[in-house]
């Protein structure tokens, strides 16, 4: 009974708490034309496995982009063109950091840790749509987990196995 | 959502406060958790372990509680298993004792803290590695395998010599009694083949050892089978030939001699592989020639034999008919004895890559032996021996008994095709291919799935972009579930090879539709997944 109830109770719970599951973004939510600090929460490892690498791909229309370094993490930035160029208060910028990683660290499948990166939401995204940050975790023995699905059009990011994080976009607000 | 739930468990007060508190918990734990997944499970998917595990254990990135726990067995029957602990993050699964040999596969389904529920399927093989679903590997039974041989060696024995010596008799050697005391022998021993055969082929179809013999069901089996009709006209053939040796001599006697040697050539035409080979109109009636007319060639030894051990002139005269016959009948035997070899082989590679193709070997050279012999006794022995020339003729009664014995031999080979499958049946289990194209926008792959049919199948995938231009992928994982059957998802990791991505052997322990998807990385971050189904024979 007690097995039943927990079962019935926690698949009441799926619709609230699905958002959770994975690496995920501390930061549900963000503005066009805003600076956004995404907050990469990675909650375990490959099949038991402890975490050595972490990438990130950024996505197009997030600009200006600097990860904050880790202590025991080698920091490591892929540059690379834009597809268009951002206004950075006046002036267009057209490359800049393509993916961030941070290798050479041992984050045990026990434990919890948390990678950070800053950047602009280009304004001409369009709000109610979600930014995605596909990330990659990398552990021994050639060991991955991808999360870099990216719901289709009539797909809920709760269908995916593989759900890359993401953020919601905003209307952007006044000043 | 609490009030919601209250009136959908409709549950007393104790009981409510208890799922309160638990829901309140979920909500708290549920923030610090993720999806689980299965971290290593005991034994390991795709494992062959000697003896029975006393316990599966599935081990999770996070507790889990199963929901579904379904075992399927070799025999394809599937059982849920619901003696388990947890332990942690880990499912201690106490499977049934008697897990005999042979794969098995569990289906499990658990749901996470977070209430997400996932599924998978483990496949693990006792004893036997390669062991397939079907259960159709069966050791074989040497005892029950020599009894088949010796009755097929006795049944050619009665039919070839027996059934052709009674055709001899009345046909080239007018009706004489010389070699009478050894054909009733030859009959006999034919007989007894036949009978012995029947039963050893009803040990054979129902798995049963040599002590089970005598039992009646054994029998039946054994009759049930296209063997069946071929003893009993086999029998049949005996007892006509027995007729025609006691119908003394005189035209009677010759039809019925004639006619036994078409019902032991039409007992030989009902079954065996080349009978059971398309096309069916060419392959019966070749065989048919072919037993016919080994029957007559054959049959005309002994009573030659015979007749040169008693009265020379005689002998003369039914080596004259003999003689003027027997190209005929070695034309025939030798066309029709083609037709079934190319049927039969259909690539030379046949011929020395298989069992049967050895067998066909071997009997080919001890041919070429007895045609040797035989055209030394045609073209050079029978013209000096009919003129009475005694060192001609005991050279070819040397000769005559020479072919006898390696005919012998010949039956002896022939006999052991019984347990080989002619290379056509190899080729035709290899083609068995399915064949499915998957599609999504990033990618194009035509999947293949060989032998189509339940038990251990290989898998291999060519994948391509949408625009047929070349795609070269990080990783492709192979995704083969049936929800029908309530399989959930077996996952196995692709290979690349020269020709695409492949899975060597995957087993598929139920018949009917599965879905089949692969998992294709195509660039670091980018990954499509391609559906579709197949039909898996059972």
């Amino acid at each position: 009974m007690l097995k039943k109830i927990t079962t019935t109770a926690a698949i009441l719970m799926v619709g609230s708490t699905a958002a959770l599951a994975h690496v995920t973004l501390e930061g549900k939510e963000a503005p066009l034309g805003s600076t956004y600090k995404a907050v990469l929460r990675v909650p375990h490892g490959c099949e038991g496995k402890p975490t050595n690498t972490v990438r990130v791909q950024i996505p197009e229309g997030f600009y200006g982009v600097k990860p904050q370094p880790k202590a025991g993490w080698t920091l490591g930035k892929v540059k690379g063109a834009y597809a268009k160029a951002y206004d950075n208060h006046g002036s267009p910028v057209t490359e800049g950091v393509k993916e961030v990683v941070w290798s050479g660290g041992n984050l045990g499948d026990d434990e919890y840790e948390e990678f950070v990166l800053r950047g602009t939401i280009a304004v001409d995204l369009k709000a109610g749509d979600m930014l995605y940050f596909p990330v990659i975790q990398e552990c021994p023995e050639g060991l991955k987990e991808r999360w870099i699905e990216v719901p289709a059009a009539g797909q809920k990011a709760s269908d995916l196995e593989l759900p890359a994080p993401g953020v919601k976009l905003l209307q952007k607000t006044g000043n | 959502m609490t009030p919601l739930c209250y009136k959908a468990l409709s549950l007393t007060g104790a009981l409510q406060r208890f799922a309160y508190a638990i829901l309140l918990w979920s909500v708290m734990t549920a923030a610090a958790s993720a999806h689980a997944s299965l971290n290593t499970t005991e034994p390991r998917d795709g494992s062959v372990v000697s003896t029975a595990p006393r316990m599966i254990a599935l081990t999770f990135s996070e507790p889990v509680s199963p929901t579904s726990l379904k075992l399927t067995r070799p025999d394809r029957s599937s059982v849920t298993l619901k003696n388990f602990v947890l332990k942690d993050r880990t499912v201690e699964i106490t499977p049934p004792d008697d897990l005999s040999d042979g794969s098995y596969l569990l289906s499990w389904r658990v749901v996470s803290e977070d209430g997400h529920p996932i599924g998978g399927s483990v496949v693990f093989s006792i004893g036997r590695p390669n062991a397939d679903a079907r259960g159709a590997v069966v050791d074989i039974d040497w005892p029950v395998r020599t009894g088949l041989w010796i009755g097929k060696v006795a049944l050619y024995v009665g039919l070839f010599f027996g059934v052709g010596g009674a055709f001899a008799i009345h046909w080239f050697a007018d009706g004489s009694g010389n070699a009478l005391r050894q054909l009733v022998v030859i009959l006999g021993a034919g007989f007894a083949g036949a009978l012995l055969s029947a039963g050893f082929q009803g040990l054979d179809t129902v798995g049963e050892p040599v002590s089970r013999l005598f039992v009646p069901a054994v029998w039946k089996a054994g009759m049930a089978t296209s063997f069946g009709p071929t003893v009993i006209f086999a029998i049949a053939a005996l007892a006509l030939a027995g007729l025609a040796l006691a119908s003394g001599r005189g035209r009677d006697a010759r039809w019925i001699s004639i006619s036994a040697v078409i019902t032991a050539a039409f007992a030989l035409c009902l079954s065996g592989h080349a009978s059971a080979a398309d096309p069916q109109w060419l392959m019966r009636p070749a065989v048919f020639l072919h037993v016919a007319a080994i029957t007559v060639w054959a049959g005309a030894l002994l009573p030659l034999l015979a007749e040169f051990g008693k009265d020379k002139e005689a002998a003369g005269a039914a080596l004259h008919r003999f003689s003027v016959f027997i190209p005929w009948a070695v034309l025939v035997l030798a066309v029709a004895g083609c037709v079934l070899a190319v049927v039969q082989v259909r690539t030379p590679a046949g011929l020395v890559t298989t069992a049967y193709g050895i067998v066909f070997l071997v009997k080919l050279g001890l041919l070429a032996l007895l045609f040797a012999l035989a055209a030394v006794n045609r073209w050079k022995l029978t013209s000096c021996s009919r003129k009475g020339e005694p060192a001609a003729i005991r050279q070819l009664v040397r000769s005559i008994a020479a072919e006898t014995v390696i005919l012998l031999l010949i039956f002896a080979v022939a006999a052991t095709w019984r347990f080989t499958p002619p290379p056509r049946t190899l080729i035709a289990e290899v083609q068995r291919t399915a064949v499915v194209h998957l599609e999504t926008s990033k990618a194009v792959a035509d999947v293949r799935i060989t032998p189509d049919r339940v038990g251990e199948v290989a898998i291999s995938a060519v994948i391509a972009k949408s625009d047929r231009s070349p795609l070269d992928p990080q990783e492709v994982t192979v995704v083969l579930s049936n929800p029908g059957a309530g399989i959930e998802p077996i996952r196995r990791r692709a290979e690349k090879g020269r020709d695409g991505w492949a899975v060597p052997d995957i087993v598929l322990p139920v018949p009917g539709r599965w879905r089949l998807r692969l998992d294709v990385i195509v660039s670091d971050f980018e990954i499509t997944r391609m559906e579709g189904e197949i039909e898996i024979a059972p």
